[in-house]
């Protein structure tokens, strides 16, 4: 393994990517050239990678700033470090390394703080192609036209090119497939209800979408002892898909015609949930969220995005009566701290990372891939390199 | 759900006859009238008013024309009372209803707008200070009994009660769900403020935000409750206390209550006040609270709590129905955290007597809250000062 990750040192890499060149089309398997790292950053060669929503949203966005052509997609992956540019600690040749949308400097006051798991140096950026390099791109096509990266990762490719920032060693132990989901849904699931919301014994959840993050929700609630935990999807199959990460009660909007889904919720739980948690990314269900919860405690942790970027409107007397609302990327987490926690959780059979994984495919067969998650019948299909 | 009238089977079972201050139309002076007081049902207890502060939610709800406001009604509810012991010709009036054993007579009381049963499972948690068995409701009514007033003005007219308490009203009758015995020594002008301004304020820095030494922190709106969230941040030991306000006079008296910058909303140029802030505090302050009741306001504070870790709290009371409208975008990608609380989290019979120990132990300071003291027929004149601005706390003394 060693000597052919030692060859390309210093050179640019000819391999295979998947390129988005248009909106909502087919990707295409292309040869392209994946430059030498840069001064703090890592080249990786990837193992595995999984689709996640996210991939599919700016996918389809054919307008606004942050759709770009061509560009190469993924953001939960695992790989292997390839070689290291300057300035780079803590990684070296055959590291198993996770590569990470949510940056984590370690050195600004939010990175230094336990209160957070923000990056006041770089989150606020995540349009640009490289952390310290802005739209300058270590992807080539074949005709030597830049390619575009995606939030810092861009894992559909049989190599990639990422910032230290964006970076996690992690143990080899871990099969790698499993620790792929840690890059992004499984994280802000979990990270979601045990940092965000941090779920204790006994408390009642309510869970809109039954997604990879929806049940990876579950699984966190479920671990911390929740008493009930509802899952609220329109797709009936999820009830049963459900029951493994830890859903109770199931509730499917389109069989209540008269009642909005937080009062079904609310006369569920003589009140409403302690906390409840937003898995799709719509405003209206992040209302619908908000108002079943209980009075005087209540908590709603919004973790979809909206595509339309509509307001989120909620009434101020239900507000003023104890109420909190708040969103997180990657549920909180800070990545090089965390993820490692989640990895041994997952050896020591704490934490189930199997279940999320419904389809494998060759990374060849990736617009498969896309397909399934539009069907809405998989979880995580991963994609392996070198199958 | 029981009825609550008076049953008038014991022989020392009597109303009382005396004066109150009536509300009889919207936003017209109040009538000091001579009303009728019914003796305290199971679980209730007739106090007699020592004195009564006014709190903007009675200017509220004594100009607003649609429901929950409601006429002919007794408002107030920041006071202090006393349960009597009265003998009228050899017969103790009832101050005291049956099964009521946390308070006797001779007690002294703070009445409180929160519920606090005791019994509930929110009552019982730590998490909430929300009463689940009586819930807040601007009710013209007592708590426990359907429909139930124990006013009647003297032509037998029922007269609504307001949030549990009416105290603007030589006596008045409380469920002991809304009565906190307190140490008597205390000068009733400044124990009467913790029965709701000063608590919510206090509490929200204190209990709801969990303010930490060395915080940033930005209060919209300096009234009393507003100033009271500086007077607990500032015992939090909060570095910076920035209050805004319309009022510039703010600034002066601000400081008194720790308030140490300064900024006028109305004289910002072209700038929203969360972009004066975020630009005055390098990204955001560690906590806003929103103390006026403007939902666009609240919009506002959460615009410059900080990315991260910001929390923007609100206690101000908007009408009823108002949306607050937040940015999808701005609430999935920043790490901020809106929250709402009443009474500023606090649960009363827990907290209120912490906080009157705090003022005796000279680490909270009420005294700077008072600003006037009038006599009760005077109330009309004290509703003048606070809607022109020109108060904090007026105290209404009975006679």
């Amino acid at each position: 393994m060693t000597s052919s990750l030692t060859i390309n040192e210093g050179k640019p890499i000819r391999c295979k990517a998947a390129v988005c060149r248009k909106a909502g089309e087919a990707l295409v398997i292309e040869e392209i050239q994946v430059d030498p790292p840069q001064a703090y950053e890592v080249r990786i060669k990837i193992l595995c990678t999984s689709l996640c929503h996210t991939d599919l949203t700016f996918w389809k966005l054919d307008s606004g700033p942050a759709a770009r052509f061509p560009r190469i997609l993924g953001h939960e992956a695992v790989g292997v470090v390839e070689s290291i540019g300057e300035n780079v600690d803590g990684f070296k040749q055959g590291d198993v390394v996770l590569p990470v949308f949510h940056p984590q400097c370690e050195d600004c006051k939010d990175c230094k703080s336990s209160k957070s798991n923000w990056c006041a140096r770089f989150a606020d950026d995540f349009l640009s192609n490289t952390r310290r390099y802005g739209m300058a791109s270590r992807f080539k096509d074949s005709t030597g036209e830049d390619i575009h990266h995606f939030i810092f990762v861009s894992s559909f490719s049989e190599y990639t090119v990422v910032d230290i920032a964006h970076l996690v060693k992690i143990s080899p132990e871990i099969p790698v497939d499993k620790a792929a989901l840690l890059g992004c849904g499984v994280s802000t699931g979990v990270g979601a209800a045990w940092k965000v919301a941090d779920v204790e014994e006994g408390s009642t959840v309510a869970i809109f979408g039954l997604g990879a993050v929806g049940l990876a929700v579950a699984e966190g609630a479920r671990l911390r002892g929740a008493s009930k935990i509802i899952g609220v999807d329109l797709n009936p199959d999820k009830f049963e898909i459900g029951k493994r990460f830890g859903i109770t009660d199931f509730v499917n909007p389109a069989l209540y015609k008269e009642k909005t889904i937080s009062e079904v919720v609310k006369e569920m739980t003589k009140g409403g949930v302690d906390y409840s948690f937003e898995c799709i990314g719509l405003a209206s269900l992040m209302e619908e969220a908000f108002n079943s919860t209980r009075t005087g405690s209540g908590k709603t942790v919004i973790l979809g995005m909206e595509k339309y970027k509509l307001p989120v409107s909620l009434g101020s007397y239900d507000l003023l009566r104890g109420r909190t609302i708040c969103g997180t990327l990657f549920g909180g987490l800070k990545p090089k701290l965390d993820i490692p926690i989640l990895v041994d959780r997952y050896l020591k059979k704490e934490l189930n990372l199997d279940g999320f994984i419904t389809h494998e495919l060759s990374f060849e067969e990736i617009n498969k891939a896309f397909n399934l998650s539009m069907e809405g019948n998989s979880i995580r299909c991963v994609l392996w390199m070198d199958k | 759900m029981e009825n609550g009238n008076t049953s008038g089977d014991k022989s020392s079972v009597k109303p009382i006859r005396c004066k109150a201050a009536v509300s009889r139309k919207a936003g017209e002076p109040l009538i000091m009238e001579e009303i009728v007081v019914a003796p305290p049902q199971p679980y209730e207890v007739r106090i007699r008013i020592i004195c009564t502060a006014l709190c903007y939610s009675d200017i509220t709800f004594w100009k607003l024309q649609v429901p929950p406001a409601c006429f002919p009604r007794i408002l107030g509810h920041e006071a202090i009372g006393l349960i009597p012991v009265q003998v009228e010709e050899l017969r103790v009036v009832e101050s005291v209803g049956e099964n009521v054993k946390e308070v006797v007579e001779g007690d002294t009381v703070l009445p409180t707008f929160m519920s606090d049963c005791g019994d509930c499972a929110d009552c019982k948690s730590h998490k909430s200070n929300l009463c689940s068995k009586f819930p807040f409701k601007v009710s013209p009514y007592m708590p426990r009994y359907e429909d139930s007033s124990r006013f009647t003005d003297l032509n037998g007219n029922t007269l609504f009660h307001f949030l549990n308490v009416s105290s603007f009203s030589e006596y008045t009758v409380l469920d002991v769900a809304n009565v906190v015995k307190i140490d008597s020594s205390i000068p009733p002008s400044r124990a009467c403020l913790l029965s709701c301004g000063v608590s919510t304020g206090v509490g929200a820095a204190w209990e709801t935000a969990k303010v930490e030494k060395g915080s940033t922190v930005v209060i919209f709106g300096l009234g009393s409750i507003g100033l009271a969230v500086a007077e607990g941040a500032r015992l939090c030991g909060a570095s910076r206390i920035i209050g805004v306000d319309i009022n510039p006079a703010k600034f002066q008296i601000g400081k008194k209550f720790g308030v140490n910058e300064f900024v006028n909303s109305k004289t910002c140029e072209n700038k929203r006040v969360s972009e004066v802030i975020n630009e005055m505090t390098c990204g955001g302050a560690d906590y806003c609270f929103e103390c006026v009741g403007s939902s666009s306001l609240v919009q506002e504070a959460y615009a410059c709590c900080r990315k991260g870790w910001g929390k923007t709290i609100t206690l101000g009371v908007d009408k009823p129905g108002s949306q607050i409208c937040l940015d999808s975008f701005d609430v999935l990608h920043h790490g901020k955290t809106l929250v709402g609380s009443m009474f500023g989290g606090l649960k009363a019979k827990t907290h209120i007597p912490i906080l009157l120990k705090y003022y005796l132990d000279n680490e909270l300071e009420l005294d700077k809250f008072v600003t006037h003291e009038m006599k009760f027929e005077d109330i009309n004149d004290a509703f003048q000062l606070l809607i022109e601005g020109k108060c904090i706390r007026c105290v209404l003394w009975m006679g």
